[in-house]
């Protein structure tokens, strides 16, 4: 009986044909009719969505041969990687570069040392962007305001239209913070299951077998549309309210698992999400705390005259390491790390006096 | 937050970050049109970090040239803006080049000869395609135009060449890198 459903789907490499294709049209960008057609294509099978996210990452992955050859200085060469060509045969010339650079970077290096002020400006804007931009996972604020976080190794498309905000799931897990518009529903698609909501906030989590939906604020309306159930009837489920947590097992009849989390459950669900900490001339002793209740690692003043010191910064959660640079490279801290959990920062001047 | 991380802030201070002013002055030289200029750049950060996280990268410095180029094209076209006329000239990687980008430590270097041994099984036209419009940065056009053949063609051939790549990763055990 399993048998005969897989009948009325495309085998494995038609999917992998097309998603390539598609792959393809992506990257050049879709015209208005592709993208409908692209949609479409991807409500059509649940599987066109694990296709299209494997062909995407492949096409990515060699974003890292990017530049490859400009350590050669040439000329644009579409035989640069030809059978024969000088990469070729366990790559003797790809070696002498990987041994060259490092000398080129210590004439760099060498450059900047002679300019001292060009150095330190370079340390000090330097720092102030690896704030920003360090360990963060990725958020993406939308045309309405509303915010979407990846977690690490999501893939989410966006598809705004005046009737709906349509947003869909096709790798790994996010996060929802929509905008109120009563006049255009939100809606995260993710293998053929939709999550609708006005206003609100939630988690979706595509597994291997099923998707994970937890609402952390308002109500959000769960519907599974008729790729998943085989009497083509949209099926409807009642309406999931703050702490709910709904679990839709893909494949054959969907099976909707409904629970209760409770607060600290909650937490730990969604505890991926790195927050953004906002800190108004907080002492450290205070900020301290903050960072330990949300990361593994925890930090520690060595100095006592450390704990009263006031700062006024805003910094993500999980950017730990990114604020103790910042209270070294600006603030005259020292860090010690003791082994991979524990941080210690002490005062750089005490110590030197010592 | 683990040691690895530390390194991972270090490298992008480092090796990263000394790229952003000329990556900006470039942006804005040659895209006069994307307003968004700081968002552009921290995506392509944002997307180096990823990459650098899950693997070696040759060139960083090439890595955000050529992603940001290919989202500023991307973002011209959703605009409807034309594009500078000049644009189908550009080689983002010829320019600054004085100093070589450092590379990644050579006992990664495992991870990039795959990813070119993939490229070297190729049928010759769809090895030319890819190498164009991924170790050079090319458009799909730009691509055409360079190898005297059609945009379709290039989609095409691109299109058997990625479905190949993805076949020799599952051959040589490349796949396991997907899946985070």
């Amino acid at each position: 009986m399993n048998t005969s459903s897989s009948s009325n789907f495309p085998e494995q490499p038609e999917i992998e044909k097309a998603a390539a294709n598609w792959t393809l049209r992506l990257d050049r960008g879709l015209t208005a009719e592709e993208q409908d057609k692209y949609s479409q294509w991807l409500s059509e099978d649940p599987r066109h969505g694990e296709a299209i996210a494997l062909c995407r990452w492949g096409w990515d992955e060699f974003d890292r041969l990017a530049g490859l050859q400009t350590t050669q200085h040439a000329k644009i060469d579409p035989d640069l990687l030809a059978p024969g060509n000088r990469f070729v045969r366990k790559s003797p010339i790809l070696k002498f570069c990987f041994a060259v650079v490092p000398l080129a970077a210590a004439f760099a290096f060498m450059a900047v040392a002679f300019w001292p002020e060009h150095a330190e400006k370079q340390s000090v804007f330097a720092s102030k962007s690896a704030i920003e931009l360090i360990a963060r996972l990725e958020q993406k604020t939308l045309a309405d305001g509303s915010v979407i976080e990846l977690n690490r190794g999501a893939i989410a498309e966006v598809e705004y239209s005046p009737e709906a905000r349509r947003v869909r799931l096709i790798h790994g897990e996010a996060n929802f913070t929509v905008a109120k518009d009563p006049d255009r529903p939100f809606i995260v698609n993710v293998a053929g299951v939709d999550v609708c909501a006005v206003g609100t906030q939630f988690n979706v989590r595509l597994k291997d077998d099923a998707v994970d939906v937890i609402v952390s604020e308002g109500i959000v309306r769960l519907a599974t549309s008729k790729i998943l159930n085989s009497a083509s009837d949209v099926l409807e489920e009642p309406l999931l309210e703050v702490g709910h947590r709904a679990v839709v097992k893909l494949g054959g009849t969907p099976k909707v698992n409904r629970s209760i989390l409770s607060p600290s459950d909650m937490d730990r669900e969604l505890g991926w999400q790195p927050r953004m900490l906002d800190f108004d001339d907080t002492p450290m002793s205070e900020i301290v705390l903050e960072f330990n209740r949300r990361n593994e690692v925890q930090l520690k003043l060595g100095d006592s005259s450390l704990a009263d010191i006031r700062f006024s910064n805003y910094i993500w959660s999980d950017n730990l390491e990114g604020f103790v640079r910042l209270m070294e490279s600006n603030f005259g801290m020292r860090a010690e790390w003791h082994g991979s959990s524990e941080i210690v920062l002490r005062d750089a001047g005490k110590n030197q006096a010592r | 937050m683990s040691p690895q991380n530390v390194e991972q802030a270090r490298w992008f201070v480092d090796e990263v970050l000394p790229h952003e002013a000329n990556l900006r002055s470039w942006l804005r030289a040659r895209f006069p049109a994307i307003e968004d200029v700081d968002d552009m750049v921290q995506e392509a950060f944002t997307r180096l970090l990823k990459a650098h996280d899950s693997g070696p990268i040759a060139n960083p410095r090439a890595f955000l040239f050529v992603t940001t180029r290919n989202m500023a094209l991307n973002q011209l076209r959703h605009m409807r803006y034309e594009r500078p006329p000049d644009a189908n000239e550009v080689d983002p990687l010829s320019i600054a080049d004085e100093v070589n980008s450092p590379l990644e430590s050579m006992a990664k270097e495992e991870e990039l000869q795959q990813l070119i041994l993939a490229i070297q099984a190729l049928p010759n036209r769809c090895r030319q395609v890819m190498t164009l419009r991924k170790i050079y940065g090319l458009s799909q056009k730009e691509v055409a135009s360079r190898l005297g053949i059609s945009v379709h063609t290039v989609e095409a051939q691109g299109s058997i060449g990625l479905r190949k790549c993805i076949e020799y990763f599952r051959d040589h055990g490349y796949l396991a890198h997907f899946k985070t």
